[in-house]
């Protein structure tokens, strides 16, 4: 996940990023970073918000709700002050081209 | 469309099923080694009528009870209908159990035994019924249709034997025994293991491999031809009982478990995950097992007079070779994770995971010792070699007893948690 170094939220994001891959997908063992689940990360200072698209390896995951609470519980961390939105979302579509390549290795490519 | 914590069922509606049917599936192969001359004669005498019902019902359809009630609330995206049902459901069963198996064990047909039968009937309804509720207006598609559409031949099958058990003390039927007996067996392993089989593997594979396809056509034509097979089965079976009727029937559902390989197949080459864990290589390895029932009863059709022997390792086959594989490695995908949901807060990072509740090694030990058992035993009754019987009974006595604590370990996990 890469953001623009100009952008003035650039470390609170990257610290966000870094409290993210805390977050682990349980039937693979491999950090939702890694994995390619998110998508997007905005904050918005006016009110005090951080708004992180994501998705799940599958939609009909029954862990979904969990992992929604894990990532905000790891995002307020890194990002104390703030009020923490995840937005699970489904389009694109989540594929193999996502995830990086320590996930790879993890998932045997 | 988004899951939630919502559907995830009480653990006292799931977690008893695995323990019971872990302990039942350690008495059943105890009676397997005790009955183990048993196997060398004719399918229908009352020690293996009562090991096939003990295996049958209380270890397979347990377990899949307990399973169910994990799975129709993820599959529908619905909460579980009721939280009570599923236990009365397990003592219904149970009590039944014990009320019908000495029965057959010691082929005295008393109005205990038509108790028991009437009892595992009702906790079939019930669960039925719950089932059906639960997954009423959800959003099931196929699997769903498998799923329920395989509880109404449970209780058909169920129904069935309910009337062949009243048979054996008042004869009433116009037929032989027998014939409804293969009625009876065939509608319950095609209608209702295989098809519930089918529909909840629709989900499971793709899940865990995470596999990009998305052909869900071949599995509705597999929904189609193995419920016309067994509708033609049933139909003629009752009525005419035409010479060419049983092939036919086998051919249909044959060729719909062919479209549920194309399907299985698509899933296994599209998946993200390429490396399998012990679960999974065991779920394939019982997919493949699931070959050798079909060549055994071919060869019955083909073969009558060597049809008694071939009809007791078809049996064997489907419930030990490819039903009792397939649960083994199941449990070790399911369980763990039905734990790890209970252990886990929302407002706390978990510092386990899954697959730190169980150990990987004793999986696959005790794969490799189930299925040295069951190939000795299956050798066993087709040689008719008395010492390979007890051979594999006793290996089969030692993996069952491993997959009980297992289980019994990882449901301790939670308890300990809990206190």
């Amino acid at each position: 996940m890469h953001f623009d170094i100009t952008d003035i939220h650039y470390r609170i994001k990257q610290e966000i990023v870094q409290a993210l891959f805390q977050v682990v997908d349980p039937e693979l063992g491999i950090n939702i970073i890694d994995l390619g689940l998110v998508y997007g990360i905005a904050v918005e200072d006016t009110d005090k918000t951080v708004r992180i698209d994501m998705t799940l390896s599958t939609p009909s995951c029954p862990l979904g709700g969990l992992i929604k609470s894990h990532v905000t519980l790891a995002a307020e961390t890194a990002a104390p002050g703030f009020t923490v939105v995840v937005n699970l979302v489904w389009e694109p579509r989540w594929n193999a081209e996502r995830i990086s390549g320590q996930g790879h290795a993890l998932l045997g490519w | 469309m988004m899951p939630s914590r919502e559907y995830i069922p009480s653990r006292y509606a799931i977690l008893p099923y695995y323990g019971a049917a872990a302990f039942v599936f350690v008495v059943t192969t105890v009676l397997c080694l005790v009955a183990a001359p048993a196997f060398a004669g004719h399918y229908f005498q009352p020690k293996l009528l009562a090991i096939t019902h003990l295996a049958v019902l209380g270890w397979a359809t347990l377990l899949i009870f307990g399973a169910t009630n994990q799975l129709a609330p993820v599959i529908a995206e619905r909460s579980l209908y009721s939280e009570r049902i599923p236990m009365v459901v397990l003592a219904l069963l149970l009590l039944g159990l014990l009320l019908l198996i000495p029965s057959f064990w010691f082929f005295s047909v008393t109005r205990w035994s038509y108790t028991g039968g009437a009892l595992l009937l009702t906790a079939m309804l019930l669960h039925a019924h719950h089932v059906f509720k639960t997954m009423k207006h959800g959003r099931g598609g196929i699997a769903a249709d498998c799923i329920l559409t395989a509880h109404v031949w449970l209780i058909l099958t169920a129904t069935i034997g309910l009337l062949l058990l009243v048979n054996l003390r008042y004869p009433f039927l116009p037929q032989e025994h027998l014939h409804y007996l293969k009625i009876h067996g065939s509608v319950g392993m095609a209608g209702w293991f295989l098809q519930l089989v089918i529909g909840v593997s629709s989900r499971l594979i793709p899940m865990f491999l995470l596999s990009r396809s998305e052909k869900t056509g071949w599995l509705t034509v597999t929904y189609y031809l193995v419920n016309l097979g067994l509708v033609f089965f049933l139909v003629d079976g009752m009525t005419a009982n035409s010479d060419w009727g049983r092939p036919l029937c086998f051919l249909l559902v044959l060729a719909g478990l062919g479209f549920y390989f194309l399907f299985v197949k698509k899933c296994y080459t599209s998946a993200i995950r390429k490396k399998m864990d012990s679960g999974m290589k065991q779920t394939f390895l019982a997919l493949l097992l699931i070959s050798l029932p079909f060549v055994l009863l071919s060869a019955a059709f083909i073969r009558p007079l060597s049809a008694p022997s071939l009809v007791t390792a078809y049996g064997v086959s489907f419930f030990i070779g490819f039903i009792s594989t397939l649960i083994m490695g199941q449990t070790f995908k399911t369980l763990p994770f039905i734990v790890w949901m209970h252990m886990t807060k929302p407002d706390q990072l978990p510092e386990i995971l899954p697959k730190d509740l169980f150990s990987e090694r004793l999986v696959q030990w005790q794969m490799y010792v189930f299925l040295s058992g069951y190939l000795l035993l299956l050798m066993g009754i087709l040689s008719t070699t008395l010492w390979m019987n007890y051979a594999g009974a006793s290996l089969l006595v030692l993996a069952a007893t491993g997959y009980l604590f297992h289980v019994l370990f990882i449901i301790r996990k939670l308890v300990n948690h809990a206190l």
